[in-house]
């Protein structure tokens, strides 16, 4: 007897214990079935479009392709502008994270590690820069960028996409920094280091984590970003992405084919990076920005 | 006034040689520290600060593009609140723009919590299924807003009426986008599909700092599943909802992207929020550059509390962290 018994289960579950689990199981394998339809249909409408041909699209409409066709995806990369646009766009949001993170690194060492007077009004103002909305702003900023010589080019954009990369990142560096313990820099210190190799010896390796959620906002914001795009570029070798896609509408004509094409093609770079930063996002965010 | 003892004293006792007048009154590291402040105050000073306030000059000019502005003070504020030929509109996209965010913020928030809530229990899959979840969020607008349009085309070729009329046998077909009546509902729904992911990426990451002892105690008390979450989880969430709503109110009323993609302001002004018709004004119509920097002052004043409120909490998130 005394053999048998640690072998069992240690405590029989009574009826209303397994009732319960199985409410919790439908519950939520029920609501996770909903929420996976919800969020993926549109982008298997997009898929499902991209390798249908014409035909298939506006003559015998079906849901899945019954043929399928690499037509809409040669004609959008070899008859359009559109890797001008992807290279564009690539420039535009690389060389815009890369800045911001310079600009955020340092304001936010200063403001974690440095004792000087004006620290929280440079602080206070970085968050209300953050939340003042570009619909605010857009307007002005159109007169004055209309006056700069680099408007109009895509490199241009850029200076513009700060206006919301640097605040926020600067604001997620400094929740971060603020974590670290200072021990480890005052020793670097007593050695002798300069403030500037600290920050980046000691502080940088660190915040690695919270620099990749930096990094994937910011670049996916740029990446996407339209309005400033759509307003400040006309000629077709300086589009970016999100606003070459959106010509591909000509008056009401539109050739879901290719444009679905592209939409999956400039959707990649944002949603690989996304994927491949995943894991860091959430304890990203829980780390710093909102933990309350 | 007799001078207060240890103020002083605790200065000599940090540093031994005694400290030139700028380092006192503007602190240990002032030097250094503007040095590396210097790129972040170039950009909000340059490119938020003087932006922001030449808006508002702007507002009081008349100023068409490609001209010299002219002074008309508050005239544009008065064309716009009672003016004949705009105060129709304006009241108009006031009214929009609270339906469009109040409606798409609140039910974001509930689907999000949701989400978030299924997330957080523990099954085999839990990582793909977030990546699933969260993929709207990395997708650009103009791309979702793009795929919804074709999803909703009014013809039968379009994903809904295909459906309809294939599987379930309907005759009519629904002009989503071009029925007045609904034109405002089917933007809402693109921007619950594509902001969700956000509300419960914070939410999530909001209820993993929630101890887990919290939860065991309350389970050998014998608290449900409602219990529990009313009186631990929902408790240790409200700041984690408040930033949440707050910040997504802010982006969603001056989002431009999904209305000018999907309906461009139309059909008569149905989806004419505020950012649409400062863009139609200013830009792509008339090109009263003047007007449409007093539609956006005009709209500041509500943003202004969230925004008040907002820095407040962040601040002292980040104090305590």
């Amino acid at each position: 007897m005394a053999t048998t018994i640690p072998l069992r289960h240690p405590v029989t579950p009574s009826p209303r214990h397994l009732r319960g689990k199985t409410i919790r199981n439908v519950v939520l394998f029920g609501g996770l079935a909903i929420f996976t339809v919800w969020t993926l249909f549109p982008f298997l409408w997009i898929i499902s479009t991209s390798i249908k041909p014409d035909r298939d699209l506006y003559r015998r409409v079906s849901l899945l392709p019954q043929t399928i066709t690499d037509a809409h995806y040669s004609e959008v990369l070899f008859e359009t502008p559109f890797l001008t646009y992807f290279r564009n766009s690539a420039m535009v949001a690389i060389l815009t994270t890369a800045v911001a993170m310079l600009i955020a690194v340092l304001a936010a060492y200063a403001m974690t590690r440095l004792s000087f007077r004006g620290r929280t009004f440079v602080a206070r103002a970085t968050i209300v820069t953050y939340l003042i909305p570009a619909a605010l702003l857009f307007i002005p900023l159109f007169q004055i960028a209309q006056q700069l010589p680099f408007s109009g080019e895509a490199l241009g954009l850029v200076i513009i996409y700060l206006i919301f990369a640097v605040p926020f990142s600067t604001w997620l560096a400094i929740s971060y920094f603020n974590t670290i313990p200072s021990d480890l820099e005052d020793a670097a210190l007593v050695d002798g280091a300069t403030r500037l190799r600290s920050l980046f010896t000691i502080f940088v390796p660190l915040a690695l984590p919270a620099l990749a959620v930096i990094a994937l906002f910011t670049f996916t914001h740029a990446w996407n970003e339209f309005l400033f795009a759509l307003l400040l570029i006309q000629r077709d070798s300086q589009k970016t992405v999100p606003i070459g896609l959106a010509e591909f509408v000509v008056g009401d004509v539109f050739a879901w084919g290719p444009l679905m094409a592209g939409s999956l093609i400039a959707s990649l770079p944002p949603v690989l990076i996304y994927i491949a930063a995943q894991k860091w996002v959430v304890s990203g965010l829980g780390g710093g920005a909102i933990k309350g | 006034m007799a001078a207060i003892p240890g103020i002083g004293q605790r200065h000599s006792a940090v540093g031994s040689a005694p400290r030139p007048a700028a380092t006192r009154a503007l602190g240990r590291d002032w030097k250094i520290a503007w040095v590396f402040l210097l790129p972040l105050v170039l950009v909000l000073v340059g490119l938020v600060a003087y932006p922001f306030v030449s808006g508002i000059i702007l507002s009081m000019q008349q100023k068409v593009v490609g001209q010299d502005p002219t002074w008309v003070g508050l005239r544009n504020y008065r064309e716009l609140l009672v003016g004949e030929q705009y105060s129709g509109i304006f009241w108009n996209s006031v009214r929009v723009s609270v339906i469009y965010t109040g409606v798409a913020v609140a039910v974001k928030l509930l689907l999000g919590m949701c989400m978030a809530l299924l997330l957080n229990e523990t099954f085999r899959g839990q990582t793909l299924m977030r990546a699933v979840l969260f993929l709207p969020w990395a997708v650009p607008t103009i791309i979702v807003a793009l795929t919804w349009r074709w999803i909703y085309d009014g013809s039968p070729s379009g994903l809904i009426n295909y459906v309809r009329i294939e599987f379930f046998e309907q005759q009519t077909l629904i002009q989503f986008l071009a029925d007045p009546s609904l034109a405002l509902w089917s933007v809402i729904v693109v921007a619950i599909w594509q902001g969700t992911p956000f509300y419960t990426m914070m939410f999530l990451a909001a209820m993993q700092a929630i101890p887990t002892e919290q939860y065991e105690a309350a389970s050998l008390d014998g608290a449900n599943v409602f219990r529990r979450f009313s009186d631990i989880t929902l408790p240790s969430l409200v700041p984690a909802i408040t930033i949440t709503a707050l910040l997504s109110t802010i982006w969603t009323a001056n989002s431009i992207n999904f209305i000018f993609a999907l309906t461009r302001g139309g059909p008569v002004n149905a989806t004419m929020t505020f950012p649409m018709l400062a863009y139609e004004v200013g830009i792509a119509g008339a090109r009263q550059l003047g007007l449409a920097a007093a539609v956006s002052v005009l709209f500041f004043p509500l943003f202004i509390v969230a925004i008040y409120i907002l820095t407040k909490r962040m601040l002292s998130v980040e104090g305590r962290a």
